[in-house]
């Protein structure tokens, strides 16, 4: 009977002593992962830009987010999206058709909407009881001196073996300026290969057009093309060639067929979909004649 | 008497199991599934007037994730009878996906929302042959090799820990799956799971060995010393860590955790297979015992990627 | 186990001897998962040694106060505490390497190689002893797991530590999932056969 009590003192004290270790643990990394992820996410958008830290972006330069909810009560769905307008944040609310149901201005920091948990709270504030907001996706919309220059897109979708998370950047007539692999778990050699440059960059330059029935072949990949695609030769000459291979099919990876084909759908139908709601919603605010800042 | 008794018994029972048939049946559609690559059938009760159904606008389609994307209904297409409706679509169905179908009157009201997916069963089935044979844990994702080859010398041992291993590993899954929904997500004590996941293991293996002592000593002594090694067995915490990255349900837990237990006893079987026949084989001293139990599991391994893309479902 | 002797004999058994992944053949999992570059081996061998460290050390420090009977969930609450700090630490500071190990950092929790030495070492030694002895054991995961990443990656992809070094790939196979375990056993092979040579070499004398 003595035993137990000690056993259980004993376990009770190291339980919390362990506690204590990881709980501290947590707060000091806490901080550190938040910044580190956000400076990682500012890296991968500069660089799908084309800029980087020797390069930095100009001031007249400026990034806008788009928060896009599906926002749902008992009979039916509505989108939200919160955007960026001339003064404070807007949240608009169209209807399944594109027609829309509500525009409200958000007095909100901007800091606060960067976290997603504040801004989750704030949006379902906004939607008011009854109804409930659920986070989709962010869409960011870049500007020079005003005029829309690029579009970043994030997501994720299945690929062979769990998800790949992409970001990928197109100009505003949708052709892709660039591809980056955020997240994969495919196999080393075979798979994993998608976030090598020669793979990654046959998107580029693709038109909306072309992007439509894009498709993968299974072909070995030409050897002046590889090496323009890797940036092994010199900028002129791997211009020429990527120009002469600029109208054809996603060159399969050699083994992973399956990985290739759907990074490419995935590519697809992000750029898709992204196309048709950005004609929604720019069309609901030229209807509108709401001013925002993009 | 007795007898009325029973039928009124039985007539209300199967009522009651006959209900959601039956009121199904004022209900227009009787039933949805996908066809071809860019095809979606419904079948209906009763056959329809041919010229309203034909009518592409009276359907709006969309995935189930994706409301306020329209799909685009290229055709519609029925039946010489008139109860079965084929709807075409300009590009091909992402199937893996739920999609909706609402079909509404002229006036734009909606009579009927349907939900088309894949059966709920052969996803269930998919996951558990995906952890069974594609992604199985010891030759594709290279998971609890200290047990594998430390209990694979004999059949026997093969079994028993294969065995003892997967009940565990339900077990225990099974819990942490508890967990994990009830108490790490609601308090936002995400980064306890190791802690927690390992907890339970412990916890199980040790109700395994105080009920199987008690119960049942005959079989304590053939398997209780397995039970140990369970712990050591990096697959027992891959699989909880698994279920918590894809968010899975408890069904869908429970393949997981059966498919990665049978995997596991498929593997261990077939590599003692081997290996008591190699006893007998004249092997380079140098490759004797693991170095040569080392290679064969790589071949294991190669022949396992075959598996790899196979779907059934 | 005797105190006498010195921390570089500790270390040096953890290395050679008793080689974790090449003689006692614990910890495999990673050995073969994982071990296709030199760097991913580095990584997760200094988070094995972190571990390793910390745990035989708490566990030598309080060995007078576990009760016997809680051993075993005692072990694994301590290795399991250091496992979360090391992986909320490497997530927070070097996310792009935590994203490769994937799994495998969580999974140091189910070792072997570091529940065996704290049952066998740190329970029965001191702190000081359990520090040199979790050193060498982490060291010797870390050379194993070194060695086996640089034939993976010479032979695989023509490159050390990611730096092109043979100009061509010899052969994919090598960082092909399934050779990890062709790799780990030839080179068991190849260990035996050092020894056995030595051994005779040693004999005609």
């Amino acid at each position: 009977m003595k035993d137990i009590f000690t056993i259980i003192i004993r376990l009770t004290v190291s339980c919390i002593l362990a506690a204590t270790v990881m709980g501290s643990a947590f707060i000091v990394t806490n901080k550190a992962k938040k910044h580190n992820e956000h400076v990682n996410e500012q890296k991968v958008r500069y660089a799908l830009l084309g800029y980087s830290a020797d390069k930095p972006i100009p001031d007249s330069m400026a990034l806008h987010e788009v928060y896009r909810y599906i926002v749902s009560d008992k009979q039916s769905q509505y989108i939200g999206y919160l955007l960026s307008g001339k003064e404070g944040f807007i949240f608009l609310t169209l209807d399944l058709s594109g027609k829309v149901i509500d525009n409200k201005s958000v007095e909100v920091d901007e800091a606060k909407v960067l976290e997603k948990e504040e801004r989750d709270k704030v949006v379902n504030g906004i939607v008011g009881a009854g109804k409930d907001a659920k986070f989709a996706d962010q869409t960011i919309i870049v500007t020079n001196n005003g005029e829309r220059i690029a579009y970043l897109l994030d997501g994720k979708f299945t690929g062979f073996k769990t998800f790949i998370g992409v970001m990928l950047a197109t100009d505003p007539k949708f052709t892709l300026l660039g591809l980056e692999i955020l997240e994969h778990e495919e196999d080393p050699g075979l798979g994993a290969e998608i976030e090598q440059d020669y793979f990654r960059n046959q998107f580029k330059g693709k038109t909306f057009e072309q992007l439509k029935d894009l498709d993968v072949v299974k072909e070995p990949l030409p050897d002046e093309y590889f090496q323009a695609l890797e940036g092994d030769i010199a900028a002129e000459d791997a211009a020429k060639i990527l120009k002469k291979y600029g109208d054809k099919d996603i060159y399969a990876l050699t083994g992973a067929t399956i990985s290739s084909r759907s990074v490419n759908n995935g590519v697809k139908s992000i750029v898709k979909k992204f196309a048709y709601r950005l004609n929604i919603l720019d069309t609901a605010l030229a209807e509108q004649k709401i001013e925002v800042a993009f | 008497m007795m007898i009325r008794r029973h039928f009124t018994y039985w007539t209300a029972v199967l009522l009651f199991i006959l209900a959601p048939v039956l009121l199904q049946a004022a209900e227009l559609a009787s039933g949805q599934k996908f066809g071809a690559e860019n095809e979606i059938i419904l079948t209906y009760h009763a056959p329809v007037d041919k010229t309203t159904m034909q009518d592409g606008g009276m359907y709006t389609v969309f995935e189930e994730s994706d409301p306020d994307i329209r799909l685009e209904v290229q055709k519609v297409g029925i039946s010489g009878d008139g109860r079965s409706v084929s709807l075409l679509f300009a590009e091909p169905l992402n199937t893996a996906k739920t999609h909706v179908v609402s079909i509404r009157d002229a006036g734009g009201a909606e009579i009927e929302s349907l939900k088309v997916a894949k059966s709920y069963i052969g996803y269930l089935l998919s996951i558990l042959i995906s952890a069974l044979l594609v992604n199985n844990f010891v030759f594709t994702k290279y998971l609890g090799l200290c047990v594998f080859f430390g209990t694979s010398k004999r059949k026997t041992t093969a079994k028993g820990m294969g065995v003892v291993f997967t009940i565990v590993m339900v077990a225990s899954a099974l819990m942490s799956w508890f967990f994990y929904q009830f108490i790490l997500i609601p308090y936002g004590l995400n980064f306890l799971q190791i802690v927690v996941f390992i907890g339970l293991v412990s916890l199980t293996v040790q109700a395994v060995d105080t009920i199987l002592r008690k119960v049942n000593p005959i079989l304590f002594n053939s398997f209780g010393v397995y039970l140990v090694l369970v712990i050591a067995n990096c697959v027992i915490i891959a699989v909880p860590l698994i279920m918590a990255n894809n968010n899975y349900s408890v069904f869908e837990t429970f393949m997981l955790a059966f498919g990665a237990g049978g995997g596991f006893l498929l593997a261990l079987y077939l590599m003692s297979s081997v290996r008591e026949r190699l006893e007998l084989a004249n092997i380079p001293t140098t490759f004797k015992g693991l170095p040569i139990a080392f290679i064969v599991a790589g071949q294991f391994a190669m022949a396992f990627l075959g598996f790899s893309g196979l779907q059934l479902f | 186990m005797a105190n006498d002797k010195s921390s570089m004999q500790l270390i040096a058994r953890g290395i050679l001897s008793e080689n974790p992944i090449f003689k006692l053949a614990l910890s495999m999992c990673p050995a073969v998962g994982i071990s296709t570059t030199v760097i991913n081996g580095v990584m997760l061998g200094i988070a094995v040694l972190f571990v390793q460290v910390f745990s035989s050390v708490t566990i030598s420090l309080f060995k007078n106060k576990i009760h016997p009977r809680i051993r075993i969930p005692t072990y694994t609450l301590t290795i399991a505490t250091w496992v979360t700090v090391i992986d909320l630490a490497l997530a927070a500071y070097l996310p792009e390497a935590y994203a490769k190990m994937g799994i495998f950092v969580k999974l140091i929790v189910a070792f072997a190689i570091i529940t065996m030495r704290l049952e066998m070492f740190a329970c029965k030694e001191s702190a000081q002893d359990s520090f040199w002895d979790g050193l060498g054991m982490g060291l010797g995961f870390l050379v194993g797991m070194v060695v086996i990443g640089l034939v993976r990656e010479l032979l695989g992809s023509g490159a050390i530590l990611g730096y092109d070094v043979l100009g061509f790939k010899p052969l994919l196979f090598f960082i092909l999932p399934s050779a990890g375990f062709f790799v780990v056993g030839l080179m068991m092979a190849f260990f035996n056969w050092i020894e056995l040579a030595y051994k005779q070499a040693k004999g005609k004398k």
